[in-house]
Order: C-alpha cells, then structure tokens, then sequence
C-alpha cells in the first residue's frame, strides 16, 4: 500500500514537471522591420481569447481570420475559449496579470467593457481607429457601445473596443399557423392588434414572451420605441436629460401590455417563464409569434422542423432595441497590442465579415453582395432596414446595474395584476432614479 | 448505488430455505424500506434524465419533454463534447490536482495535529480555532488577493496555484478533526512506546499513524471529492484552456444567451464516469467515515 502510494505520487510529480514544461510564457521581442516597411512577425504569438462557440457565426469566420492572420504576418495564434460568465467574473483581474491575452473578446456595456474603462484594464484604442478607420465601417448605434468616458459610460469619449457583429430584436412568426387561420403577416400596428385578436378568437394564444427573463422587458422597450424619437433614447441610455415616466412612451407601454394581457393575448403563464421556454413554445409551433433577438436565428433554423417560419420587424416603429454585439478589446497587459490590432482589423475585412453573415451573424462591415444564402440574407435584411433608419436603440436593462432585475420584476407584476399601467411607471422611475440621479 | 437496490431486492424476496430463520417484519421496517426505495429512485432521477437526454438531437431534445425517449439513438451531443472540449486534459487536472491536495493535506494535517493534539502547545484552542477561520473565510475574499499573489509568483494557469491553495484549505478542516481526535489518544500506548526508546518521528509514524490510518484514509477520499467539486478559486487561477478542472470545462459550454443543451448534458454524462469509478473503488472508505473517529 505504502509503496504504491509512492509510486503514484512519483507518476504525479512527473506530470507536474511536463505541465509546466508545456505552458511556455510568450515571447515578446521587438518584430524586425522589412525594408518595405511592413513588419515580420513570424516567431511570435498571439494569445486571442473569446467565448464564441466553435459552429457560431463568430466562430467560423474568426476562425478564418486566424487562418489569415497567420499566413500574412508569420505569427502564430494560441486562441484561448472561455464561457461568457467565466470571463466576466474574472477579466478585471485577468486582464491586469501575466495570465492576460492579447486581444480578446469583452462585453459591451457601461457596467463591463465601461467598468473596464475607467479603471484602466482595457487599453484606449483611439490611435488605432485613426490609423485603420474603423470608425468608418461601424454605423451609428455600433459604435455608440465602443466609446466610453472617464467615468464608463458610453456613447462618448474614447474607443476602448471594436465591435465585430451586430444583434437586434424583431418579430418571429409561423407561416403555417398565420396560413391556417388565413391572417396575412401584420405590416402594421393595427394589422398587429387584428391578428392578434384573431388568433384569440380561434383559441390561440398569439404572442409568447417570458418575464422572468429578457424577453417580456424587450417587448416593453419596443412598446415605448414605436412612440419615441432618438432623444428619448439619449435621455434613457445616456443619461441626457431627465427621462418622463408619465410621458406618452412609457404609458403606452404599460397600458398596451396590460390591454393585450387583459384580452388573453399574452398568457398569464409568462410569468413563470424563462427564454428557453419561451423559445420552445414557438419552436415547438405552439404559439404563432415570439419578439425575440437575432440570437435565436441559428436554432430556429435548426430546430425548427414542422412548420416554415419568417422573419419581420416590430410595425410602426423607427427605433429597434439592439446594438453592436460584443467587442475587441486589448488587455493592459497585452504583450503584443501592435499585433493584436492586426488581428482586429483582419476580422474586420469583408470577406471574414461576409463569412459571419453566412453562416448565420449579423456583420456590421458586410457587403450585402457577398452573401449568398437566403436565410442569411433574409436576416440581414431587416438588420439593414433598422440601420437605415438609424433605429439601434440599445437595451431596456443598460442604464443601471440592477434594472435587469427590477425590470423584470415589474413585467411580473404587470402580469400577475401587482402593479397597474400607472403604478408600474411609478415603480419604474422609483429603480431608474435610484440609480441614474446619481451619474446623471 | 446498485448495491443498495441488490439488497433491497434481496430483503423483499427471500429464499424458502431461510424464511423460517428471518422473523416476519415489523410495519417500521416496511415504512423504513419504502423510505429508503423512494429515497434510492429520488438519487437515482437526475442520472436518468441525463442517460435519456444525453442521446437525443437538439432538434428531438426542443420537441420533447425532459421525461420521454429519444426518438432515435443520436450521438452528436456526445461527438460535439469530445470534439471540441479537450476532457481527456481536463480529467488529467483534475485528478492530479486533487490527488495531489488529498495526500498533501492529509500529511500536513497529521504533523499539524500532532503538535497541538499529543505535544498539548499552550492555547492549542485557539490555534485550533485560528485554523478553522481558513474553512469559514467565503473564498470571494481570497480570489483578488490570492490572484495577484500568484500572478506574482508566476503561478497563474498552473495546477500548483490551485493545489497550494486547497491543501492550506483542507489541511485546515483536517487540523481540526484529528487534534480532537488526537487529544484523547490513550497516554498509555505514547508512554509505553517512549519507554521502549521511540523518538517521536518513530511515535508518529509507527504508531499513532497505523492506529488512525482509517480515519486518514476517510479525511484523503473526502478532500479528494472536496476538491474535485470546486469551483471559484480554479476559475480565477486556471485561465488557458489546458489547464482547466472537468467542472471549469462543463462551465465552458453555457453560452451568453444560448446554451446547446444536449451536448452539455452529454458532457455532463462523460463525466461522471470518473466519478462512479472513483466511487466504486472507494465505496468501503466512504462508508467507513461513517463510524470513523473512534480510537480502538
């Protein structure tokens, strides 16, 4: 016994020694200059880290990038994969220790990316947007999610991050069921509310949503859209001016939810649920239209095998909830942040942008030419009808740390009768002041 | 898990030629044993949601419930899993992370708690006590400052950063179960063996360990599985992919909004292989904690 535990622990140790044998620190020396000018990095490596799944639109074509990146500059890239919330537990530590990658992957927002920001652990990157304009590529509402200033709020001051994809909210309907009941697809509100209340009549619950999580929130948001204008938007997000809560955006919302809860157009049962489910009632061809993001597009075309679905834009509104997706960032410890911005710009060329299109993202430098597929096309279609009218309009839960929360909390309360259209404003305001009369 | 469903078997059906021998059970035995069935079924329930998820297809698994069979036998969960994760890595880490905390913390805990429990040092409590803070400080205060000490070592990514950690951790937990245990160790054995000329190295290693070899063997199983389950600390240290723990690799596959639900349930499948293996190897040692700490 005694002498097989030793034998054990001497197997151990030799694994220990091949461990660290393994992970070699990166080496950082000055790339030698070519005579044209252009620099030669061949021995070197660039860590890149992101949390995008291998089949995932991002996957696929950065993975091409990487292809690229290493055939013109000679580099190698160690790509590092991480879980969303792993690195968002630990990137205000990892980005600042030797254990930082190059370049990575970050969450846009005022309480991530922003956070990140102000505290110095992301590196400005003002210089190289001047150097590859890539503030030329990005449309208004992309880029308003790289720029933050001294204090993490965005909208203004520097670049600390390019964003690569775009994502955004719209409507998902079941051709099928719309055909049995002999409803054209709603291009306006009122066709919207006709609908709806056909549907009713036949038994039907029309709209699924889940107010336990996002979704129910972003229908709330798209409610108080179709009645605003882009200052609206400023004032909520960017803190311009003092928001009215007892304005005609907000009380439309409420009172148009609990009108459409009232008539059974909504069921009760949201309440209870999570996107997931939500998702699988409209998957599953239960209920014949779901608000949701450009995030479910891939598993709806893959999931959904018994009935034809399509793809349209909330009616009667110029602003969409939606944004840039998640961004490139460069680390403070980053040892290779010149390569690193090769890398970016790489990811940035239409032929990896339009790659990300096919296979199923939202490129926000594409040319729409280069894409083929007609699901892709389709989607970046009325992504492209949003940008046209500058309608990216950010989500119902950045303006304060907490409000995804209180928001759902409120849309629950909405649902189960707690609150009324008046007090759920009144409540809302109570959460938002909370917080935004202190940075406004 | 098998053994206790064989002998609940066997209890309900005996033999002829021993039905005489046994007497006829008591009403409390009955309620006893249909306890003990619902609460072997209510074990056993998420392992088979696991068995019957794990081999369906996304588009089977979204169009079904939890509870119904696959409508084909589909591997791609598990394919998927195998592909893109390296586990074999993963298990590696794993096991030599918490093989290595178990024997470390073990030795450390015996040195520690001989000095407190049979050397009797002055304010031995509080020293007891002292290592005790280790086990009930929440291990979010130590991730920032731990990473930036191991950040400075040069640690970070390595299974040592994890391994120094955990050993401190448990060999706490371990100090304050064999002082205890230690303090009332019968004078006797220690007096007769110093009489026959022990130095003390020679006690503890030839007599105070063989006697409590049971319960160190308990206290290894223990912080072995302790550490095999833990969470936050590797997550802040274990940064490269290669170096990551079989949990920190499951966590791996929840995505942002999105999860691909069937081959995380295949790789949740996977690997709790290991787990059972380790299970059956030391099934005895994990039912012997249950009468450990007395002294023979």
């Amino acid at each position: 016994m005694k002498h097989r535990t030793g034998a054990a622990a001497a197997v151990l140790a030799i694994g220990a020694l091949a461990l660290t044998a393994c992970s070699s620190g990166g080496d950082s020396e000055p790339a030698a200059t070519n005579a044209d000018g252009s620099a030669d990095y061949s021995g070197e490596t660039l860590t890149v880290m992101h949390y995008e799944g291998e089949d995932s639109a991002m996957g696929i074509a950065w993975n091409r990038a990487i292809e690229i990146f290493e055939e013109e500059t000679g580099a190698t890239v160690d790509l590092q994969t991480t879980a969303f919330e792993d690195l968002n537990a630990s990137a205000e530590q990892l980005f600042d220790s030797s254990d930082a990658p190059d370049v990575s992957e970050y969450n846009k927002g005022n309480a991530t990316a922003g956070q990140l920001a102000a505290i110095g652990v992301i590196q400005n990157m003002d210089d190289a947007y001047a150097e590859y304009g890539w503030a030329d590529l990005l449309g208004e509402g992309i880029d308003t999610i790289a720029m933050y200033d001294e204090n993490g709020v965005m909208g203004s001051g520097s670049f600390y991050g390019v964003p690569n994809y775009g994502e955004f909210v719209f409507l998902y309907y079941n051709e099928d069921m719309f055909a049995e009941q002999g409803i054209e697809v709603p291009t306006t509100l009122d066709e919207l509310e006709a609908a709806m209340a056909a549907f009713s009549d036949a038994g039907i619950t029309p709209l699924t949503t889940s107010a336990q999580e996002y979704p129910m929130g972003q229908l709330w948001y798209q409610l108080a859209l179709s009645q605003a204008d882009r200052q609206w938007v400023n004032d909520y997000q960017l803190y311009e001016n003092p928001v009215d809560w007892t304005g005609p955006e907000v009380s439309y919302a409420n009172e148009t939810l609990v009108d459409w809860l009232d008539n059974g157009y909504i069921s009760s049962e949201v309440t209870g649920m999570t996107a997931e489910d939500a998702g699988l009632q409209f998957i599953n061809g239960e209920v014949p239209m779901f608000y949701s993001g450009s995030w479910w597009y891939g598993r709806m075309l893959s999931d959904i095998t018994g009935f034809d679905f399509g793809i349209t834009n909330w009616p009667d509104t110029t602003l969409t909830p939606g944004s840039g997706g998640n961004m490139w960032v460069i680390p403070v410890e980053s040892e290779q942040p010149e390569l690193a911005k090769v890398f970016i710009d790489i990811t940035m060329r239409p032929e990896v942008q339009a790659l990300l299109g096919e296979s199923g993202g939202l490129p926000v430098a594409a040319n729409t030419d280069d894409i083929a597929d007609a699901d892709a096309q389709a989607l970046i279609g009325i992504f492209n009808e949003v940008n046209d009218r500058d309608g990216l309009s950010f989500y119902p839960d950045w303006p304060t740390p907490d409000f995804y929360g209180d928001l759902n909390s409120v849309m629950q309360g909405l649902v189960n009768g707690d609150y009324d259209a008046s007090s759920a404003a009144t409540q809302l305001e109570t959460y938002y002041e909370d917080y935004v009369s202190n940075v406004r | 898990m098998s053994t206790m469903t064989t002998s609940a078997s066997k209890a309900t059906d005996p033999t002829p030629a021993n039905k005489n021998k046994s007497r006829p059970r008591t009403p409390a035995e009955w309620v006893l044993m249909v306890l003990a069935t619902l609460g072997a079924l209510l074990i056993v329930f998420p392992m088979l949601l696991l068995l019957l998820n794990a081999f369906k297809s996304p588009a089977d698994y979204a169009n079904s419930s939890p509870l119904d069979f696959p409508e084909a036998l589909d591997f791609t969960g598990l394919q998927t899993f195998w592909e893109t994760q390296n586990f074999p890595r993963a298990l590696w880490n794993s096991i030599f992370i918490s093989t290595m905390v178990a024997v470390l913390a073990v030795i450390l805990s015996v040195l520690n708690s001989f000095a407190i429990g049979i050397g009797r040092v002055k304010g031995r409590t509080w020293i007891v006590l002292a290592f005790l803070m280790a086990n009930l400080i929440p291990q979010e205060m130590l991730f920032d400052p731990l990473f930036r000490l191991y950040d400075d070592l040069g640690l970070l990514s390595n299974p040592w950063s994890v391994i120094i950690t955990f050993t401190v951790i448990q060999a706490a937990f371990g100090t304050y179960l064999l002082s205890s245990l230690l303090g009332t160790f019968p004078k006797e054995i220690l007096e007769a063996a110093a009489v026959d000329g022990a130095s003390r190295a020679k006690i503890l290693r030839s007599v105070i360990v063989p006697i409590i070899r049971p319960t160190l063997s308990v206290l290894m199983v223990f912080f072995f599985i302790w550490t095999w389950n833990e969470f936050l600390l590797p997550l802040a240290f274990l940064n490269t992919s290669d170096s990551l723990t079989v949990p920190l690799l499951l966590e791996q596959l929840n995505g942002e909004r999105q999860t691909d639900t069937t081959t995380l349930i295949a790789g949740t499948l996977i690997s709790i292989i290991p787990t059972i293996i380790f299970f059956l190897i030391f099934q005895r040692t994990l039912t012997r904690g249950i009468t450990a700490g007395a002294v023979k």
